[in-house]
């Protein structure tokens, strides 16, 4: 048990603040923990933690993307505007996710081919692709999907949410490559020295490009799922998107220097930020104060996990 | 080894000048009022907070470093100052303001230095913390209302002329002259440059880290206190949306000068030209006229600007090394 | 060590919470019956809305038997709207009265809110009107659209009124303002020799709106007008005619509380300002929340006793505040919102 401890200390840092969390709401306001309460309220998480999967392998190799909400706001255009032009909706959210897929795959060039730091990429792309989707659209919304279509954002498979299923394969697939996968072994020798990984024959150029593809991909399928859910295709959706997956990712354990990240923390990092998030929301009613707990809860998290783990061995 | 490296960063100024001068050339010869006195007054004018606090966001870059907070701290400082001076609510007289926006804008700066140096939690998760947290914050003082009855006194920092050239100018002048001198000129500058290229023998050296690190994160608090001070006084109520995205403008415009994400690597100068040439953009625009849909690929535009600069620094180091890719 | 320090760190938010009591407004505290009531602004921390729940607040103090919940995002997105109403539709609060940033995103969280007992209204904007039971309107958007040009061309002046103008919104996105810009070009037909030259974003940041107003002057020196169609955008662009010396020479008019635009009103750079008794607005709201929570109010009705506002119409389903206010250098003193 001991050895459990040690060697996951930072997950069991929010296993602990997650527990406390729900045992104070369930004393303070138990409607808040119900079955059907904490059902209904996962819904607004969705797209977010899909977004942190690809998130999390990327910051494992030490890089970043910021264009995920931009990307995401441009799929959801193409997905109302061919939508609209009389395209099936099925065809369309195909389109959307093809479209997430070059995003990546460009960020990917970006990164990997012509070497400029991912932090710079994406924040161009992050600019560039919602300038285009604003352009693109207008800024016109477009609404009026068919009613099946729901399905995939708001529907259910033999009684489970059917987004909430593909979020959870999502992580597991992801949980698999990370620890039982070559690749997996691959992303973490890059982010603790990509130098040394290309020397010893990674194919760290091959494998960038695949994770930003990814993450593109991801984004599109959230898009999808966002219009399915809220009805609405427009370029202002999702904006500060990124920064939310990033503090998740973050929060669950990832080192932004490379090397370091678990999708089971990655996970936590996602529930603790929705409890607190909706917790706060139920109890004080305050959108201000949302803001300032899950900015303190960040470096709190952060700063007492380095605290703890100081301790520890050399790093 | 420094040759080669000085001619890399001249290399990047060259090419965002080029890409203004040219800019600011086709639109003049469109619309000459473009390059009016007026009209280059008042770029320089909106250019000015960007400059003033890009000067320490460039030495946070060079010790390797980041600070998304920017903007959540001007609207912060901007909410402080209204409160200790409005007329409807401290009422205090405007060289206090200044004192306590100065004061709590080098606080807020010591405080992300001493998380980063001390506490070493990476400056991007205490940045990206503070940007959320300082937003509510600001959101909560202000109580959904704006703050009006700003002094005279403030709002000549905003508006008032020193033979001819706004207050603000002169202040972003004064700021990169300094910045540029530090950087170059003087041995704690040299420290700072140091401390990004090679931490690791710069400590062997005997450098401070954790003392560089502070006094660079206290330093950009307490210029984002000044372009607030100059910046925000301008217009006479003070609203809770300041700084929303400022950050972004900044470190796209010091990255685009030539900074390096990785510390080590930038410019003053660099800065300087970053920054005007992503603050005309709108304005350059709006003289061309385009018509009204050009006005929705206005951010596309930007971040095409960002990605062509990028593009350009990255083709000219190719062809000057063959080194070991990183 | 370490396990003593996680479990310190689970005892963390039991010390943070369990300090607080029960939270008034929490609504399944409990003791006496107090109706709940959920105002939701499109976009918390704007001083339009805060006008409007300050008049929200005297209702609900003057009925005495209503806990009033003023939230909203701060960020204005609709999808955050719709999350809130969530929330209360699980918490089970009494009648949502809703400001939609986008109907299309807010409305199926309003209708599964009625699905459950809880009455739902709209105000200062309408969703889909099966979503709610009425709608607290103060003015259209062909009303506001028009009444914005009618006053431009007022104050422009002459059988003819001529020039050229242009349009500072809030963010390209923004449905009212789109819907209000609809209707102002539709207007400007009938002023043949009223010219739009530009329309520009400012996406609710003042400065923003400041620099734009800056550039439209210089880029079109013979522009005459300039409406700034955001609380935001307004005296962002009045300060910058302000600064370049044009008051009088370049108009600005546009939507804003008339605080805010009190200043510019005066020393002339504004001769009208658009709106309506936004206190009024909340003040109503929160009446025919209240009344149509008791039972007082059913669809059908024709009119409806609002304490200090007397009697106001409804039409259908609209439950009408009144006419449009333009505030001038004359009367803008006797308005403290």
């Amino acid at each position: 048990m001991k050895a459990l401890f040690r060697r996951y200390p930072h997950e069991w840092i929010l296993v602990g603040l997650l527990t406390g969390l729900l045992l104070a709401a369930w004393r303070l306001d138990p409607p808040f923990v119900s079955v059907g309460t904490q059902a209904e309220l996962s819904t607004h998480i969705w797209e977010m933690a899909l977004l942190t999967v690809p998130m999390t392998l990327i910051i494992i190799t030490a890089g970043i993307d910021l264009s995920v909400g931009a990307t995401m706001a441009l799929c959801a255009v193409v997905l109302g505007m061919t939508f609209e032009r009389g395209t099936p909706v099925a065809v369309a959210s195909l389109l959307a996710i093809l479209t997430g897929l070059a995003c990546g795959f460009l960020n990917g060039v970006f990164v990997a081919k012509v070497r400029v730091h991912p932090l710079i990429v994406t924040l161009a792309t992050m600019s560039a692709y919602r300038g285009i989707a604003e352009g693109l659209s207008l800024a016109k919304p477009v609404s009026g999907f068919p009613a099946s279509f729901a399905f995939i954002g708001r529907g259910e498979w033999h009684g489970i949410s059917v987004p909430g299923l593909i979020v959870a394969l999502a992580m597991l697939a992801a949980w698999v490559v990370l620890n039982r996968s070559v690749l997996g072994r691959f992303l973490f020798a890059i982010g603790h020295n990509e130098t040394a990984s290309r020397f010893s024959g990674v194919p760290v150029d091959r494998i960038k490009l695949l994770l930003y593809s990814l993450a593109g991909t991801s984004a599109g399928l959230a898009a999808v799922m966002f219009v399915s859910r809220r009805n609405t295709a427009k370029a202002d959706i999702a904006t500060g998107m990124e920064l939310d997956v990033v503090t998740a990712v973050v929060l669950g354990g990832a080192s932004l220097f490379g090397g370091r990240g678990r999708i089971v923390g990655t996970l936590l990092g996602v529930l603790l930020i929705h409890e607190t998030r909706e917790y706060v929301s139920w109890r004080w009613q305050n959108d201000e104060l949302i803001l300032v707990v899950i900015g303190a809860l960040l470096i709190v998290s952060v700063l007492v996990n380095t605290l703890l783990t100081r301790r520890q061995a050399v790093s | 080894m420094t040759v080669s490296f000085r001619n890399l960063a001249a290399r990047r100024e060259t090419g965002v000048a080029v890409l203004l001068g040219l800019t600011v050339a086709v639109v003049a010869g469109l619309n000459p009022a473009f390059v009016s006195g007026a009209n280059i007054r008042d770029m320089l004018v909106q250019c000015a907070p960007a400059a003033i606090v890009g000067c320490g966001l460039t030495f946070v870059l060079l010790t390797g470093e980041i600070d998304i907070s920017l903007g959540s701290m001007m609207g912060f400082l901007a909410a402080v100052m209204g409160l200790a001076t409005s007329s409807q609510y401290g009422n205090l007289p405007a060289p206090a303001g200044i004192a306590i926006t100065l004061a709590a804008g080098t606080a807020i700066g010591l405080l992300n230095g001493v998380l980063v140096s001390v506490g070493r939690v990476p400056s991007i998760i205490v940045t990206l913390g503070m940007l959320t947290a300082l937003r509510g914050l600001t959101e909560l003082i202000m109580g959904g209302k704006w703050i009006s009855g700003i002094p005279p006194g403030l709002r000549y920092l905003g508006t008032g002329t020193v033979i001819g050239v706004p207050i603000s100018i002169w202040v972003a002048a004064v700021t990169v002259v300094l910045a540029w001198l530090f950087a170059r000129e003087t041995p704690a500058g040299r420290r700072i440059y140091a401390l990004g290229s090679n931490p690791k023998a710069a400590v062997l050296a005997g450098l401070s880290p954790t003392r560089i690190k502070l006094f660079v994160f206290a330093l950009t608090g307490f210029l984002v206190a000044v372009a607030t001070l100059v910046g925000t006084t301008q217009l006479s109520v003070i609203e809770s949306g300041i700084g929303v995205g400022f950050e972004m403008v900044v470190v796209t415009s010091v990255v685009v000068g030539g900074a390096s994400i990785n510390g080590g690597k930038g410019t003053i100068l660099g800065m300087l030209l970053g920054v005007i040439l992503l603050g005309i953009v709108r304005t350059v625009l709006i003289f061309l006229n385009l018509g009204e849909t050009s006005v929705y690929w206005e951010r596309a535009i930007q971040g095409a600007f960002i990605l062509v600069a990028v593009l350009m620094d990255h083709l000219a180091s190719r062809r000057k090394s063959a080194e070991v890719p990183t | 060590m370490k396990r003593c320090g996680w479990l310190m760190v689970a005892l963390v938010p039991f010390v943070l919470f369990g300090g607080c009591g029960p939270k008034p407004g929490t609504p399944d505290t409990g003791g006496k019956k107090k109706l709940t009531v959920c105002m939701l602004p499109k976009k918390k921390g704007v001083p339009y809305f805060t006008s409007c729940a300050q008049g929200a607040e005297e209702a609900a103090k003057e009925l005495g038997n209503v806990e009033l919940i003023y939230d909203g995002p701060t960020d204005g997105a609709a999808e955050k709207s719709a999350s809130m109403i969530e929330k209360w539709t699980l918490q089970g609060v009494d009648v949502i009265a809703v400001s939609p940033n986008d109907p299309e995103v807010v409305s199926p969280a309003m209708r599964k809110a009625r699905e459950k007992g809880i009455k739902v209204i709209t105000w200062d904007a309408d969703g889909a009107t099966d979503a709610r039971e009425f709608f607290v309107n103060q003015a259209t958007a062909q009303e506001i659209g028009y009444g914005l040009v009618d006053t431009m061309a007022k104050d422009l002046g002459g059988a003819e009124p001529e020039g050229e103008v242009a349009i500072i919104t809030a963010t390209l996105t923004a449905a009212n303002q789109n819907a209000w810009i609809k209707f102002m070009k539709e207007r400007m037909a009938k002023y043949p020799k009223m010219k739009l030259v530009a329309l520009q974003p400012s996406s609710e940041d003042q400065k923003l709106a400041f620099q734009v107003a800056q550039d439209l002057m210089k880029a079109h020196p013979n522009l005459k007008g300039i409406f700034g169609i955001s609380s935001v955008a307004f005296p962002g662009a009045a300060e910058a005619v302000k600064q370049a010396g044009k008051s009088g020479k370049v108009l600005v008019t546009g939507l804003a509380t008339p605080n805010d635009m009190k200043a510019y009103v005066k020393d002339g750079t504004v001769k009208s300002v658009i709106l309506w008794n936004t206190p009024d607005l909340g003040y109503l709201t929160v009446r025919v929340a209240h009344d149509l929570a008791t039972g007082a109010l059913k669809p059908g009705a024709t009119s409806i006793q609002v304490g200090r506002l007397g009697e106001k119409k409804i039409e259908g389903d609209n439950v009408l505040l009144g006419k449009l206010l333009v505030f001038t250098k004359e009367n803008i003193d006797q308005y403290d919102f």
